[in-house]
């Protein structure tokens, strides 16, 4: 049987809601940029062509460093949120929220401080060949192994956070199951434990390894050309932006693989987690050295993470005066960007959750954006970007608002998905019925909308606010693509002072950011650190 | 009699499953209504179709206008039908107050309030009034959500399972409770529920539903007594069934002659309530195969000896009934008994 086939010209269900619609069009403009890129890739012949040698050795150190750091994440990651969900230590309780503090910090920070305290010239090495003579410090910082190690420090708090969610949704009856069929702990975390969180850290690594992929900062400042650096070089030293582009598209491959993985780790990760015998896990008491073992574990994750390179910055900011006029300019640039994006990005991504609360397409194609590198997002928009350049010549306000605008759609592409998790997670308090409940009871889909779902997911919208805004705020190789003239962030700043090797003012913009982003990633992950399974 | 709802031939189909299927069924106002039939059947389908929560494929439903039609479709805000939800929907951000006010936004504030208080009285939950719905228990959510339904004053409401989540004990204070509720608001009210004796207990109409049909429609007396087909007197209850050749109106069932009016001469199925059966004298003989005992009364398996056995379900007395092998004398009231055709 088919369907009837009588027009219903006033059938609203039947129809694609305004919402709908509306959800539609933020996802489009999320593959919008990525559309654009598959077209410059195809259509742009480069005059002055990267060498496919240069190219493949892009290929080669991007695999190396993302496979490194996907095993330090996933290992230091994971052995954190063990600790901290099933044993009691000194300093547990801080060190649940903490662990997460790090993400405060963009990887280029890590990167100038790590590159400044361990140089040849830097006060570590200066000591040993005091001390012993000769200067054996076994690892050059600016190298593939520093950049992996950086990088490792800078992003296993998303392996934690998985983990440590999927950990404590686990239930104690399927641990104590396993202690009764004659498993010892050990045995208990690699049979039981780790396999029922293996879903959620592979999705943590998946996440770790796209902000890898996306570096430009840390990589750019330690000399290690990524497929990430070969966008920028080609579009900035080449002038090709064919050869962006098609660089862009291996990129864009290995985002998809990404994704996919995420994904795949999420949809498994409600096994377990909604048996109706949940039981909370009562943390066990560490003894003697293994306690304090741990609690120094977790201060070193921290310590390498954000203490020991943001201490040497502040150390080394101290030993200079900033230059004020164009750090107040620079912050007070990034914090009206990092305004403006994080509201315009949270509207769009509010628009998908509510419009197209079950369509998993539209999501995918927002979190296509997530994985997008920023660098192959601004790629993307250079066409629409150079016309308007052209066009309008490089002064006057509106080719400048018109620029701010695409930087703002490049966020926007780029972090919806991000913004979409909070919401979704608070949305799932709506139930069906309840929008149903409303609209019995007389209001219309809008009043829906501002009356039921609005309120109850206002601490979803303000956590997305946040959570967007920090990584505005730490984002760089767009912005550096895509921003007017003379038109600086604090980390376009903090990237300029660098690389001119102006390393205690390069501190200043990049200690702003840290502790700007420190007072939302506290909150927020003590937020997380709140939330039990099922709330 | 003024009918508050009336179905036309509703359709509804689920890719070339037809979910709900040419449903036509009237509901008269101020009486209450249950729609009876197992999980899956269509009846929740029906009552979203009603309150306009989903667009139908064929048919219309009308209250004094119509709602759904072939080419036009009222969204549900603008119906008028209340709606209680199986699991209640409660916002949870809002007071109970607020819950019950929240359909009453044409109102000025204070009189808002003032109904949603008087509601609450009336489901006897005014002290509540500023709890929220979390610190409720399940029967008191019920009442909210019945409250909150009934405030904008519907000329009909539409209770899906209302009391499936409910512990068994708490269940006859809350339905009495909602009976009297709507009793009080005079609203017309469909109740959609999978528990015959709940619909039995309940409803002023009954309304039977398998597979996307109305199998009957009518009172529950009517309805058990005098079932239409099989499946219909099933879904009311436990019933044998014995297949019998009608012949000049009368059926032979082999326990005794049942009326079979109206039917043509041939292949028929006569159905026998289980309190049909009596042990009496000068009845067909028969053997006792189980006996379950179910509190007050027993469920009582019996084999009648007859040309060709066949095996009827009695339900009896518990205290006296008679033990597993024991032989007895079985006689058939016909009027637990209906002949219907094959």
């Amino acid at each position: 049987m088919t369907n009837l086939a009588v027009p219903r010209p006033h059938d609203r269900p039947a129809g694609p809601s305004p919402l709908k619609i509306g959800a539609w069009l933020a996802a489009g403009l999320a593959i919008l940029p990525l559309l654009a890129i598959v077209w410059l890739a195809l259509t742009r012949p480069s005059a002055t062509a990267m060498p496919l040698s240069l190219i493949l050795q892009y290929g080669v150190t991007t695999a190396a460093l993302g496979g490194l750091t996907a095993v330090a994440v996933t290992v230091l990651g994971t052995s954190a949120a063990w600790l901290v969900v099933m044993y009691r230590f000194p300093g547990r309780s801080l060190f649940g929220w903490a662990l997460a503090l790090p993400l405060a910090a963009p990887a280029f920070a890590l990167a100038y401080g790590y590159a400044d305290l361990l140089d040849v010239a830097g006060p570590i090495r200066t000591a040993l060949r005091a001390s012993f003579g000769s200067d054996f410090w076994p690892m050059e910082i600016r190298s593939l192994p520093g950049a992996a190690f950086i990088l490792s420090m800078a992003f296993y708090p998303y392996v934690y956070l998985t983990a440590r969610s999927a950990f404590i949704s686990q239930s104690v009856c399927a641990l104590e199951a396993s202690r009764t069929l004659g498993s010892t702990p050990w045995e208990t975390l690699t049979r039981v434990a780790l396999p029922l969180a293996r879903p959620a850290i592979i999705a943590g690594t998946a996440l770790a390894l796209m902000e890898v992929f996306a570096d430009y900062g840390a990589v750019s400042f330690l000399g290690v050309q990524t497929l990430t650096t070969g966008v920028v070089r080609a579009w900035s030293v080449y002038g090709a932006p064919g050869s962006a582009a098609r660089l862009s598209l291996l990129l864009l491959a290995v985002a998809a693989v990404l994704l996919w993985l995420e994904r795949s780790g999420r949809q498994d990760q409600s096994f377990g987690a909604n048996s109706a015998r949940w039981r909370p896990l009562e943390p066990q008491p560490l003894q003697g050295w293994a306690s304090w073992g741990a609690s120094l574990f977790c201060l070193s994750l921290i310590s390498f993470g954000l203490l020991i390179p943001a201490g040497w910055l502040s150390y080394r900011a101290l030993s200079a005066a900033p230059e004020a006029d164009r750090l107040i300019q620079a912050a007070l640039t990034s914090f009206s960007l990092g305004g403006v994006g994080a509201l315009v990005t949270v509207a769009l991504s509010a628009l998908i959750a509510f419009g197209a609360p079950h369509s998993h397409r539209i999501k995918r194609l927002a979190s296509l954006g997530y994985a997008t590198p920023g660098a192959v997002m601004a790629v993307g928009l250079l066409a629409p970007a150079s016309l308007i350049w052209q066009g309008a010549g490089s002064e006057g306000s509106q080719t400048v608002a018109l620029a701010l605008s695409l930087l703002i759609l490049a966020y926007a592409a780029r972090l919806m998905a991000s913004a979409l998790g909070p919401i979704e997670a608070g949305l799932t308090r709506v139930t069906p019925s309840m929008d149903r409940a409303s609209r019995t009871l007389g209001e219309t889909e809008a009043g829906t909308l501002r009356r039921v779902h609005v309120p109850i997911a206002k601490g979803a919208l303000l956590t997305a606010t946040l959570l967007v805004f920090v990584d505005v705020l730490k984002e760089l190789p767009a912005t550096l693509i895509l921003r007017p003239f003379n038109f600086d962030t604090l980390a376009v700043l903090a990237d300029r002072y660098a690389s001119d090797e102006r390393l205690a003012q390069a501190a200043w913009p990049t200690l702003l950011i840290v502790l700007t982003a420190s007072l939302p990633i506290i909150i927020l992950s003590r937020k997380i650190m709140q939330s039990r399974p099922g709330e | 009699m003024t009918t508050a709802l009336t179905l036309d031939g509703v359709r509804k189909l689920y890719g070339a499953k037809a979910a709900v299927d040419s449903v036509s069924l009237t509901l008269e106002a101020g009486k209450i209504t249950c729609l009876l039939g197992p999980s899956g059947c269509g009846k929740s389908t029906l009552l979203r179709l009603i309150a306009g929560l989903e667009p139908l494929d064929g048919g219309t439903v009308a209250t004094d206008r119509t709602l759904s039609g072939p080419t036009f479709h009222a969204p549900p805000e603008q119906r008028d039908i209340g709606f209680v939800f199986q699991d209640y929907a409660l916002f949870p951000h809002m007071s109970v107050e607020d819950n019950v006010a929240f359909g009453l936004k044409r109102l000025s504030p204070a009189e808002r309030q003032k109904r949603a208080l008087l509601q609450l009285q009336r489901v006897h939950l005014a002290d509540r009034a500023k709890a929220f719905p979390q610190a409720l228990s399940g029967g008191e959510q019920q009442r909210i959500a019945l409250a909150r339904a009934l405030a904008r004053e519907p000329a009909l409401v539409l209770l899906d399972e209302p009391f499936s989540g409910l512990d068994a004990h708490l269940k006859a204070g809350v339905r009495d409770a909602t009976l009297e509720a709507l009793r009080q608001a005079g609203t017309a009210a469909l109740i959609v529920t999978h528990d015959a004796e709940e619909a039995l207990m309940m409803a002023d109409h009954l309304a039977l539903m398998d597979q996307g049909k109305i199998l009957q429609t009518g009172t529950p007396q009517d309805c058990y007594w005098h079932p239409v087909s099989l499946a219909a007197a099933r879904l009311l209850g436990p019933a044998n069934s014995i297949p019998v050749m009608v012949k000049d109106g009368i059926a032979e069932t082999g326990l005794g002659k049942l009326d079979a009016e109206g039917l043509a001469d041939g292949p028929a199925i006569a159905i026998l309530r289980p309190e049909a059966l009596r042990i009496g004298l000068g009845g067909v003989n028969a053997v006792v195969t189980s006996n379950r005992f179910a509190g007050a009364e027993s469920w009582i398996g019996l084999r009648i000896e007859s040309a060709n056995h066949f095996d009827l379900h009695a339900r009896m007395p518990t205290l006296g009934s008679p033990p597993i092998g024991s032989p007895l004398s079985v006689i058939l009231d016909p009027s637990a008994c209906i002949v219907t055709p094959a």
